[in-house]
């Protein structure tokens, strides 16, 4: 007869059993093994396995292909981020006044939609609204005397296009988030400051924004962290052209390993991915740390 | 000034406009403003359904609508009889995600009702290895997975598109935090009856979760009923395709012509996600402002 102990210790071990051999088999040994395959060329057809050490991430930092997907990636970082983020932010302050609850209601509805629906739909719905002779997009502009506009055909402004339609897809998870940080600024503070004199704007520059600054941060890294990431969008919308002019990291990654049949290239790129990760969560966590020291003085 | 007491049975309009008194007037243009961008937001959904309602001639027809000006069922015809199984990737799309939320909600349940309720040696150690998975982009462990599902043969079937999705560390954390908010006295006192450990989680802790599963179960579904990467290396044949790669495929054989079957597709795929939402509305939001993650 076992004791209380040594049953509770076994039943622990049972209950969490399933999803453990799950995790280790469908995450954690994929892990591992990306990591040892980027350092090795492995032949698709027999799978046997030549160990080269560093050469895969040797040829992949000697590609201007891959530098061009990374530049691509960042590119549409930092104009998404400042769509998703600042306009979300903005929106959530807008958002968070004294509005009837059924216009709240609605309006929260009408923001928050794209979110849940995938990327690759509303890519197919954009796809056709960016259309350069048949397109709606391009039809009001015509309307208002403004020319076509080559939305998904021009180089120059294909990747602005995939920011916009990701705004718009996004933007209302920020909002969601922001609008729940601020209605967590304590009112004491707000009614203190409104005592003292303090406008509005003088309220959220010294009020709000320092108050739901760790958030601000949090979604400036979580949203660093998606566009790193993006290829479903840019897939349907463009399938990184024209030219090479919107392929991203993870598309360079796919067509390496599924389409070239690199596979050590292809897994050596997504460990560079998941390097970039690691440095953005880790200057996060530097920054908060930063923040609430000053927070604290 | 204060907000009339309104009666429950006040009907909506009513209620607006009592609340509508109760404003500043700056504000109505802040609201005005808002108003205008959430119109925005909405367009291209209307555009959408307005559009499959049209004969597939007259898809490109400007001026678009955005309500429905012409109720033609064709484009869903074409979804139902052409050449391309619409149907068949629907129910795939739906078995996978059933079968996915089922096993999610289920094996993590268990694992944060161990770490949540039980005393066991090297819990925080197994707690934390598995946080680590939540590290981890889907495009890194892409071709690992490739070789392993096509070692047993699961390639191109619905199974490379289940298996990879039941690891799901988010869904035990998230799980374990809501196991821990809940009072453990029910699940203490049916110990001391001696329950066994099953029958407590079976009985007692699972039912107490009600709406946070509801919430997890949403997040996991929309999650595996939107997974685009994984199917479109994973999966070849309309056998065993799901609808966001079936709409791509739809879209090559069609082409940008047949442009309200395209959106007809769009339309079928979207629907379930919107009526969920409708019903759902406040669970989702307050689960995702809690937790600030989404999938």
């Amino acid at each position: 007869m076992a004791t209380l102990q040594q049953r509770e210790m076994r039943a622990g071990y049972l209950f969490i059993l399933p999803a453990y051999i799950i995790y280790l088999a469908f995450l954690l040994l994929p892990m591992l093994a990306a990591l040892g395959l980027s350092f090795a060329q492995m032949d698709r057809i027999s799978w046997d396995i030549e160990w080269v050490g560093f050469e895969n991430f040797e040829w992949i930092l000697s590609d201007p292909r891959f530098w061009k997907t990374f530049r691509n990636t960042f590119y549409f970082i930092s104009m998404a981020v400042i769509g998703n983020v600042g306009l979300g932010l903005l929106i959530a302050l807008a958002l968070d006044r004294a509005i009837p609850a059924p216009i709240l209601y609605l309006l929260r509805l009408a923001y928050f939609l794209p979110v849940l629906v995938s990327l690759a739909f509303v890519s197919f719905i954009w796809k056709f609204l960016y259309s350069t002779d048949l397109g709606v997009i391009n039809y009001f502009l015509r309307q208002v005397g403004l020319s076509n506009v080559p939305w998904l055909t021009s180089s120059s402004m294909a990747m602005f296009s995939v920011v916009i339609m990701d705004v718009w897809k996004n933007m209302g998870f920020f909002i969601i988030i922001f609008l729940a940080a601020l209605q967590g600024v304590p009112r004491r503070l707000m009614e203190a400051a409104s005592i003292d004199g303090a406008k509005g704007w003088t309220v959220l520059r010294r009020i709000k924004i320092p108050y739901i600054a760790p958030v601000i941060l949090f979604c400036i890294t979580y949203a660093t962290i998606g566009g790193l990431q993006v290829f479903d969008s840019i897939k349907i919308l463009t399938d990184g052209g024209p030219g090479d002019a919107t392929r991203s990291v993870v598309m360079y990654m796919v067509s390496e390993a599924f389409n070239v049949g690199d596979l050590g290239t292809g897994a050596a790129s997504a460990m560079i991915l998941f390097l970039t990760i690691g440095i953005v969560v880790a200057v996060q966590f530097g920054l908060v740390r930063l923040l609430s020291f000053k927070g604290r003085q | 000034m204060k907000p009339a007491v309104l009666p429950e049975n006040a009907s909506f309009s009513h209620r607006l406009q009592s609340a509508m008194r109760v404003i500043h007037w700056r504000n109505w243009v802040v609201v005005a403003l808002l108003v205008l961008g959430a119109i925005i937001m909405v367009l291209p959904f209307l555009w959408t359904f307005s559009t499959s309602l049209r004969p597939i001639s007259e898809a490109y027809r400007l001026p678009p609508s955005f309500l429905p000006d012409q109720l033609d069922f064709n484009s869903y015809a074409e979804l139902r009889d052409g050449p391309i199984p619409f149907l068949g990737m629907y129910w795939n799309s739906f078995l996978v995600a059933t079968v996915v939320t089922v096993s999610v909600i289920i094996t993590s349940a268990m694992a944060a009702f161990a770490f949540s309720r039980l005393r066991f040696a090297g819990s925080n150690i197994l707690f934390g290895s598995m946080l680590a998975g939540l590290m981890v982009p889907p495009a890194l462990v892409l071709i690992p997975l490739f070789f392993g599902l096509a070692s047993i043969g699961a390639i191109d079937t619905l199974w490379a598109l289940i298996l990879p999705a039941l690891a799901n560390p988010l869904a035990v954390l998230m799980m374990k935090q809501f196991m821990q908010s809940q009072p453990r006295e029910y699940e203490e006192s049916a110990f001391v009856d001696g329950a066994s450990y099953w029958t407590i989680f079976w009985r007692i802790s699972l039912p107490q979760m009600g709406p946070p599963i509801a919430a997890l179960s949403i997040i996991v579904f929309t999650t595996s009923w939107n997974n685009f990467l994984l199917p479109l290396v994973f999966i070849r044949s309309f056998d065993a395709m799901t609808l966001p790669v079936g709409i791509l495929s739809l879209f090559g054989s069609y082409g940008p012509e047949k442009l309200s079957v395209i959106l007809a597709a769009v339309t079928l795929s979207i629907m379930p996600l919107l009526v969920v939402f409708l019903i759902a509305q406040r669970f989702i939001v307050e689960s995702i402002a809690s937790t600030g993650i989404k999938k």
